[in-house]
């Protein structure tokens, strides 16, 4: 009696300790964000940054800010990556889904091999593409577009295999009932499996958009016109040109381009944390 | 099915069955020639992408590194841009810090990410809490996520540097000198991959069965005992997961050494990955070959570990 009380004792013990741990480190992860938001606050910070660190800025003021926004450059390169993430996501979701399908439900001569090749290309990354792919475009008179950065999302090995296995659980019995009622293949995938694709559908959304959303060695590389940067291409030339001066303005900057992801983030953390367990790609 | 439609033919015409099944067969055949074309339209729009945006840039590639060219002029030099990149110093160095920040980064966060998921696990509040914040940093941008440790790691305004200082530590210089700049990229890159390293144990650490360790409390075993005999053996196969992908993913570095050091990863190319080194070569000194020859080498590099990646997934089915 007295034994398992003690122990529950010590277990509420231990629980706390491992509570306060986790909350600890959890600050300490959270501390670039915070003090980010902080210095960006800070009308002091832009000469030099105010040392000692300190939490709350001596004169709090939304100068930094409302430079961010005069600009007008961060708000064209957030249109400019809408633009380019949605139709990528588009293109990308609707060819793997097409792919996927026909992987998981068809029968026809090369399924195995087609299927095969598929899967090599997960293991081809993008530097041994870059030249080539920069060339391709050039000739076609495409650079400074933002094509080059939607087309080469037609192909996304990740996404056909992610769906394949997704319809892979559907039975087939679906097919054959539609069959017997004189339904085509397209017609099959359109009106019988499409609408029941909606769970891997949004998976395939979040994933498609995290990597374009993300996309920067292959824009830094086709996109010179100022005009048309991304938001992280937007990011870097600022950061390459004022290396770590302007901290107030960086730290502005920094905010105002994060927290639109954040706020998704926390919106939509249970459907993103499960789309990334279940593909094991690195969300980057 | 098939039953049912030769019972539906018994029923209605009893004799000619075998014409009607000639004819039946034929419609079949027909019909599945028509679905095998209907499947290759489904494939028709991503496997035109791997032609244009697979295949034939990489063996583009495969050609262009035997060619000395500026994107206009080509001239064939044999394994001569091969045998430049393999005798040049800067590569070498490259391969070395893409190498010793890949390492550092495996080897920190995946022990540390597995211990803070089990005790996130095994929180009986605020688990949901916890995972999205310690997740929160993988979800920014590592673009932005370099630009704010730039502040971060600051030799004199930085918050690391003034943590230090307070606890008496000595504080180095981080991003301005070469001998620390990799373990601010070290750093960050830990900061960054956490989050993804606790959701990947997590999911698997909620899939080991609860009668291994309602069996082990049974025969008395500790807390500390059914970590050490029951989850990380468990683990295993997710460590060979995490320690491939996180490899793979370190070896193709770029974003965040190019933000901080620029295309040749200053100071002094201490952090210049094989990444940078291509960027640098094929787009800012325009020698296509070169680069090229480059990024087949960083491709096979890759490869072979994909494949030793494969080995040991294998193993472990």
């Amino acid at each position: 009696m007295n034994n398992s009380i003690s122990m529950k004792k010590s277990e509420r013990i231990t629980s706390t300790i491992k509570f306060l741990f986790l909350l600890i480190f959890g600050i300490v992860l959270m501390m670039p964000f915070i003090w980010m938001v902080s210095v960006g606050f800070d009308r002091e910070a832009n000469i030099s940054m105010p040392f000692p660190p300190r939490l709350i800025p001596e004169s709090i003021s939304s100068f930094n800010y409302g430079i961010v926004f005069e600009n007008g450059r961060l708000l064209q390169s957030y249109i400019n990556s809408g633009i380019v993430t949605v139709s990528s996501v588009i293109l990308g979701v609707s060819s793997s889904l097409l792919a996927g399908y026909a992987f998981s439900k068809g029968k026809f001569k090369g399924k195995k091999i087609l299927f095969l090749i598929v899967l090599c290309t997960l293991m081809i990354p993008m530097e041994p593409r870059l030249i080539p792919l920069y060339k391709l475009f050039n000739s076609v008179g495409l650079l400074n577009t933002f094509w080059p950065l939607i087309l080469p999302h037609l192909i996304s090995g990740m996404l056909i295999f992610l769906c394949k296995q997704f319809f892979d659980q559907l039975p087939d019995t679906l097919r054959e009932a539609a069959q017997i009622d004189g339904a085509g293949e397209f017609k099959i995938f359109f009106r019988v499996y499409l609408p029941l694709a909606g769970p891997i559908a949004a998976t395939m959304v979040i994933l498609a958009f995290i990597w374009s959303w993300n996309d920067f060695l292959w824009p830094l590389v086709v996109l010179n016109n100022l005009d048309l940067h991304t938001v992280p291409l937007y990011l870097a030339s600022f950061s390459l040109e004022n290396g770590s001066s302007l901290g107030g303005l960086t730290m502005a900057l920094a905010t105002v381009s994060i927290l639109p992801i954040i706020i998704v983030y926390l919106f939509l953390q249970r459907y993103i944390i499960q789309s990334i367990a279940l593909s094991g790609v690195k969300g980057e | 099915m098939e039953n049912n439609s030769i019972d539906a033919e018994r029923n209605t015409s009893p004799t000619p069955v075998s014409v009607n099944a000639i004819t039946n067969a034929k419609v079949k055949k027909k019909n599945k020639r028509n679905s095998q074309w209907a499947w290759y339209i489904f494939l028709l729009p991503s496997f035109l992408g791997i032609i244009l945006f697979m295949a034939y840039p990489v063996i583009e590639s495969l050609r262009l590194s035997f060619y000395k060219s500026n994107g206009t002029i080509e001239t064939f030099t044999g394994l001569d841009n091969f045998r430049n990149v393999l005798t040049s110093r800067p590569f070498w160095n490259s391969v070395w810090n893409t190498f010793f920040i890949g390492i550092f980064q495996v080897i920190i966060t995946i022990p540390l990410g597995f211990i803070f998921a089990t005790l996130i696990n095994s929180v009986t509040r605020g688990k949901n809490f916890f995972k999205v914040i310690y997740f929160l940093p993988n979800v920014t941008s590592i673009v932005a996520a370099a630009m704010i440790f730039q502040f971060v790691f600051h030799p004199e305004m930085g918050i690391v540097n003034f943590v230090l200082d307070t606890f008496g530590f000595p504080t180095p210089g981080w991003f301005s000198d070469p001998s620390t700049s990799k373990w601010g990229i070290i750093l960050l890159a830990v900061w960054h991959w956490i989050g993804f390293v606790i959701i990947i144990c997590l999911a698997n650490l909620q899939a080991i069965p609860t009668e291994m360790y309602e069996a082990a409390k049974i025969d008395g075993a500790s807390g500390i005992q059914q970590w050490l005999f029951i989850t990380i053996p468990n683990m295993t196969g997710t460590f060979a997961f995490l320690l491939i992908t996180g490899w793979i993913g370190a070896l193709q570095r770029f974003n965040e050494v190019y933000v901080i050091g620029g295309p040749n990863g200053s100071p002094a190319r201490s952090i210049q990955t094989m990444g940078a080194f291509i960027y640098e070569r094929g787009f800012t000194g325009f020698e296509f070959g070169i680069a090229s020859a480059a990024t087949y080498v960083m491709f096979i590099i890759i490869l072979i570990f994909t494949f030793i990646n494969l080995k040991v997934s294998k193993i472990k089915i």
